[in-house]
């Protein structure tokens, strides 16, 4: 019986092993090849070996430093207020949602758009002569920022991956606030806890696993954050808005470094395999307690 | 497993040196969304109604935004998705390797000049028949300069202000003899932040994102103050006083307003939209900006208001950038024969001919242009400007220009946003520029 | 729910005027693209503003003028077809080896996370080899290429929900059609999957949807048989030649964006739910 339930596990997990294997096997492969080697387009098929150079370069460039480093903090910064807007929207608007379910539906449409999109639709909007954004605040205002440049345009990227993804947030955040027991609060209510108090040592404490797999997907997601930034900005002035994915992009295809842009592209896996394995040991240590 | 990896990847790798099927047809990959695909349009459908079925035209064409990126994997790649391909001057030297040279026919030196010929070539030889020429024109209000030049309050005015930003009093002259320093004072004089009377928010519309065409544009304005990339003996000479008064002079009226505070993401469709909404009184734009600017049904702001000249004149002469797009020849096409006989045909008077009565740019010898110049009187001056103003950059057609206009974009860009300070810009860009260029 | 606070009729409100400022804010960059698909090009260079003064349908019916040019049905098809392969390559793919994990445990130790861990990854890295690979077996340019990619990006997401959905499938069920003789394919076929239809119907909506906006691997791997809209669209920034015709390109936005907005606001419920479950159990 025991063999023949592993034999049969095999057997069900063999197509999407081999689908992977067959799609990821062999650029994989090439990909470490390319990281220790010479090669740019002129000679793609024909890399010349050159050892950890690539690595060195990569880890010895300033710009691979601050492209991590403009991830990271756009990663952190972006997920921590979509968190926070996402969790006093779930929770000041649960009444509502609670009553008439399908008012969610018109808070989760900006998740739907593609983010290549988005940014096509942000050059638009807020350009100074056929946009609408700038346009009201100079009839309110009589002026607006540089939303572009140099000085505006990180806190302009992070208004727009906040405004599409805090519908993420408040869409798991309303569930985990909603699947939390009346019995729980009413107990609370018993005991004199009513409102913030309520809040802060009743309702908190039992969203935060939730809290916590909310911000660390949306750090994920906003850390390799491209297409939006791609066709909004580029690499924005002076290189100010390479984000780690646009690193990658430009070195690839605009300096035609391959070998540079691999080796990076292996690091950030490397990166994100160490942060993956961390996480997993970690709650894998907290579970059976 | 590991088997099965090496197994996949000998035989992709192996894969990779053979053949693939042979197709009925040439495949050509155009330039999309212009004039030039409306042109090519016109020019296939003229050849297919004479040609053989087996020498019969097939027009691709993909996206706009990245096609050089895109295009560098197909070719690296081998691709035989089309036989004949667009190429551009300042890329000949990336494609150049992956392209068959060709043999100009008869035909192409009575079609055009010799410098445009010229546009296509690369270490001595020809890689494709140029199909259009792109320059630079000094966009401005004629409505708005002719009030400038009559009225004695906008005299007045305008002294003073040159007086006070630009250090010297100044007189408004007519476009034509404009220097890069009149330029400068018309552009602050028609900026309302500095001139309330301003019938425009801005003087100018400079195009600062950090994207190689924003170089090629800012370039007219380097050259004339005498600046190149390199001297005949090869060392880089980009940190000369050519390029610093030149960036300067971006600088300058970034900072003082006279162009759109976002113009650090501005590109071609951003600065036509300001100068289109009637809200900047210059641009130096592309030449293929005119038509659309100059519809009614587009732009009612400024259509019928528009004047074109070259770029300014500064201390080393009056200069604009040229660079030419062409097709041709895939290394890797498995119809190479049927691709050559329509290049052939397309250096013909008559092709061009009908490629330039469809809307494409193509610079072309005097007698050519005699029989379209009734339809596009534009296509002269462009012939006339090109002869008499452009330039290529020493080291502007070599392997790495690309990467070097990219590298000059990145550097200036951060300058004139003000993140690195105009020495530690020209450093970087010298020591990038020398790494690139070195033979 | 608290008593003292929802019984007032001003919080009420307070919490409808909040809902409607969120719903405009969060939408808007959607409802300002539409308000300006609806404008004349002559209007959009002289009136900026949300209030169209003359309405027309011009820049959509351009869009069908220059379908010689640049034909966005066939864009929409492409997408359309690949989506669908791609979707239901990744459930195909994905249920049986979720059912392996879930109930023999097989490869949960390392495919598991390998296959979730892909998400965090940037798959541009992928994208040359891929690019090379593709052209040898010739995929290139085509629905099917598109569609493995499309299943590819997918496949962690659908194998963490339908890992942890079967294994929250009463155990009774399956052991009392063990007992009956039934094979495990078969048994997956006639009992797990129709108790799992639910969670199937939810994630196929949600792999559509991410395929459907699917952008770099769209440029990279399509030439002109295969583009999908998310590249095509972009393709109308330069459709005029000259400048950009904001309309037109806003048109165009609009209608890539239709479908999986309109999926979006059917579904809220089923896509609401697997989001929910995909990111608590991923």
């Amino acid at each position: 019986m025991e063999r023949q339930t592993i034999l049969q596990g095999r057997v069900l997990i063999t197509p999407l092993t081999a689908f992977l294997i067959a799609l990821l096997g062999f650029p994989l492969l090439l990909d470490l090849v390319y990281s220790v080697s010479r090669v740019g387009f002129e000679n793609i098929r024909a890399p010349e070996l050159s050892g950890l150079g690539n690595y060195a370069k990569a880890l010895a460039d300033p710009e691979f430093w601050a492209a991590a480093w403009f991830s990271l903090r756009f990663g952190v910064i972006v997920a921590s207020i979509q968190v926070v807007a996402g969790l006093m929207l779930a929770i000041f608007l649960a009444p509502l949602f609670a009553a008439r379910p399908w008012l969610i539906a018109f808070l989760m449409l900006p998740m739907m758009v593609a983010p290549a999109l988005v940014g096509l639709m942000y050059r638009l909007i807020l350009h100074e002569f056929v946009g609408a954004v700038p346009y009201y605040l100079l009839e309110w205002y009589g002026d607006f920022p540089a939303f572009l440049g140099r000085q505006w345009v990180f806190t302009t990227l992070v208004v727009i991956e906040t405004l599409q993804w805090t519908p993420f947030a408040l869409l798991i955040l309303h569930s985990a606030y909603a699947a939390i027991s009346p019995d729980v609060r009413e107990a609370a209510a018993l005991d004199g806890a009513t409102g913030f108090r309520q809040l802060v040592s009743i309702d908190l404490p039992l969203m935060l696993p939730a809290i916590g797999v909310t911000a660390f997907i949306r750090f994920i997601d906003s850390f390799r954050v491209f297409d939006n930034i791609y066709t909004l900005v580029g690499s924005g002035a002076g290189g100010s808005t390479t984000s780690m994915s646009i690193y990658i992009y430009q070195a690839f295809f605009k300096v035609g470094d391959i070998g540079l842009a691999v080796a990076a592209s292996m690091l950030l896996l490397a990166a994100s395999f160490v942060v993956l394995w961390t996480i997993n040991r970690l709650t894998a240590r907290r579970d059976p307690a | 497993m590991t088997r099965l990896k090496v197994l996949l990847a000998g035989a992709a790798m192996l894969a990779a040196m053979g053949l693939s099927a042979a197709k009925a047809e040439v495949t050509v990959l155009g330039w999309p969304g212009g004039p030039e695909e409306a042109g090519l349009r016109k020019v296939a459908e003229a050849y297919n109604a004479k040609a053989s079925d087996a020498d019969k035209v097939k027009l691709i064409f993909f996206n706009r935004d990245g096609f050089f990126d895109k295009l560098a994997a197909d070719l690296a790649a081998g691709t035989t998705e089309f036989d004949v391909n667009l190429l551009a001057t300042y890329a000949l030297g990336r494609y150049a390797p992956f392209m068959e040279p060709i043999t100009l026919p008869a035909a192409a030196k009575e079609t055009f000049p010799e410098k445009v010929l010229a546009t296509m070539q690369y270490d001595g030889k020809q890689y494709g028949i140029p199909t259009d020429l792109s320059l630079h024109f000094m966009y401005y209000r004629s409505d708005l300069i002719e009030k400038l030049l009559s009225d004695a309050d906008w005299k007045k005015t305008y002294g003073e202000i040159s007086e006070k930003h630009l250090g010297k009093k100044l007189e408004p002259k007519d476009p034509d003899q404009w220097t890069w320093e009149d330029w400068m004072a018309t552009a602050l004089f028609f900026t309302k932040s500095i001139n309330k009377d301003s019938p425009t928010r801005y003087g100018s519309v400079l195009q600062m994102k950090n994207l190689l065409f924003n170089m090629m544009v800012w370039h007219s304005a380097a050259r004339a103050q005498g600046g190149d990339w390199m001297d005949a003996s090869g060392a880089v000479t980009v940190d000369s006083p050519a390029f610093r008064t030149a960036l300067e002079m971006y600088k300058t009226l970034y900072d003082d307003g006279a162009t759109p505070k976002d113009s650090t993401s501005y590109e071609y469709a951003e600065a036509n939209a300001a100068f289109g909404s009637g809200q900047a009184a210059t641009m130096l734009q592309w030449n293929a900006a005119f038509a659309d600017l100059d519809s009614k049904e587009k732009t009612p702001a400024v259509a019928g208001k528009i004047g074109t000249v070259a770029p300014p004149t500064g201390p080393a002469g009056r200069f604009t950038h040229i660079h030419g797009l062409g097709l041709g020849i895939n290394k890797a096409s498995t119809h190479k024969e049927g691709a050559v006989k329509f290049l052939d045909w397309l250096a013909t008077p008559e092709a061009m001919t009908i490629y330039a009565k469809a809307g494409g740019s193509p610079a072309l010898t005097d007698a050519v242009v005699a029989n379209i110049v009734a339809e596009r009187p534009d296509l002269k001056k462009l012939g006339e400007f090109a002869g008499s103003y452009g330039f290529v950059m020493n080291g502007g057609t070599a392997a790495k220009a690309l990467q070097v206009y990219e590298l000059q974009a990145k550097e200036f860009t951060a300058y004139w946003s003000g993140e690195k300070t105009l020495d530690e810009a020209l450093a970087a860009t010298k020591s990038g520029m020398a790494e690139l260029l070195k033979q | 729910m608290n008593p003292t606070l929802s019984s007032r009729p001003f919080m009420s409100a307070l919490r409808w005027l909040v809902f409607a400022i969120a719903v405009v804010v969060l939408n808007f960059p959607v409802i300002a693209t539409l308000v300006t698909s609806l404008k004349s090009d002559a209007e959009i260079s002289s009136n900026a503003s949300l209030i169209i003064e003359d309405p027309t349908l011009d820049n959509y019916a351009a869009i069908f003028a220059m379908a010689d040019r640049f034909d966005i049905l066939h864009y929409l098809m492409n997408s359309l077809v690949a989506s669908l392969i791609g979707s239901a390559l990744a459930i195909g793919l994905a249920f049986p080896a979720a059912y392996a994990m879930a109930r023999f445990k097989t490869g949960r130790s390392w495919l598991l996370p390998l296959a979730v861990n892909l998400r965090a990854v940037p798959l541009i890295i992928f994208a040359i080899p891929i690019y090379l690979m593709y052209q040898q077996v010739g995929l290139l340019d085509t629905r099917l290429g598109l569609a493995f990619i499309f299943a590819l990006v997918n496949i962690p997401l659908v194998l963490v929900l339908f890992t942890s959905a079967i294994a929250e499938l009463p155990f009774e069920i399956e052991e009392a059609a063990r007992v009956d003789g039934a094979s495990t394919l078969r048994l997956i076929w006639h009992v797990v999957l129709p108790m799992s239809l639910n969670v199937v119907a939810a994630s196929s909506v949600l792999a559509f949807i991410y395929s459907w906006n699917e952008f770099l691997f769209g440029l990279m791997l399509t030439t002109s048989r295969a583009t999908p809209i998310s590249v095509g669209a972009s393709f109308f920034f330069a459709a005029s030649g000259g400048g950009v015709r904001w309309g037109v390109a806003a048109a165009v936005m609009i209608l890539a964006t239709l479908p999986p907005l309109l999926l979006g606001l059917l579904m809220y419920r089923q896509i609401g739910r697997s989001m929910t479950a995909g990111a608590v159990k991923g």
